[in-house]
């Protein structure tokens, strides 16, 4: 399962990471977001040790997600060394996302 | 339609009434509901609780800086100025047929609704 973050643990988490981190930002009521869920699960799975994967509740979590201006939910943004490197945003397909994350490895 | 504050979030009358909206307005647009629907429910409910909370139906597939001051400016009280010009729903409430994701229904019934209410209150 991907591990929750929150706008405390952002920095600690996400930006101090050693290796590629990839955020998905959803929202409880984003219908959506319930599709991409179980792809950024198995992206997790696959890419295990390589890319560290984690999920933020932007109701919850509001700061983090107004910071990177987040808009439409899902989105799925990829960090690097601290800073934002790519982002895709809706329900993408498994392929789509895995070919993004390639770029950074 | 005036809402009052009266109506706690376990009531099922907004629900009822977004359920309502959304299966008359993908009849009319010629739209379908999600292939997943609980992909659907999960969309009416968000609806609902902001029609609750804020009094209109903003979209539940953004993150608003300050929810009060989108109602105002209404771009994002559903159905959108996207889905009104375009038929772009990305939220996949109001699904055109040529997309993969696209079911064959415009109906949902209030058990699938009380279900996704359920499972993530």
């Amino acid at each position: 399962m991907t591990e929750p973050v929150t706008d405390k643990e952002f920095k600690a988490v996400v930006l101090d990471s050693d290796i590629p981190v990839l955020v998905d930002f959803w929202a409880p009521w984003c219908g959506p977001c319930r599709m991409v869920a179980p792809v950024v699960d198995e992206i997790a799975q696959q890419y295990d040790g390589k890319v560290k994967v984690v999920k933020l509740n932007t109701d919850e979590n509001p700061a983090v997600a107004s910071q990177y201006g987040i808009r439409s939910i899902p989105t799925l943004m990829i960090f690097k060394g601290g800073q934002r490197v790519d982002m895709v945003v809706g329900a993408v397909p498994k392929t789509t996302l895995a070919s993004t994350l390639e770029k950074y490895l | 339609m005036t809402s009052t504050n009266d109506q706690p979030q376990n009531g099922t009358k907004t629900l009822e009434a977004m359920k309502s909206f959304s299966e008359t307005y993908a009849k009319r647009t010629d739209t379908y509901f999600c292939v997943d629907p609980s992909v659907t429910a999960v969309v009416i409910e968000g609806l609902a609780r902001h029609k609750d909370e804020l009094g209109s139906p903003l979209c539940p597939c953004r993150h608003y800086e300050d929810k009060e001051a989108e109602v105002k400016a209404a771009y994002w009280n559903c159905p959108c100025v996207p889905m009104r010009e375009r038929k772009e729903c990305h939220c996949m409430l109001f699904i055109t047929p040529d997309n993969d994701f696209a079911g064959d229904q415009q109906d949902i019934t209030m058990d699938e609704l009380i279900k996704a209410r359920e499972s993530l209150s």
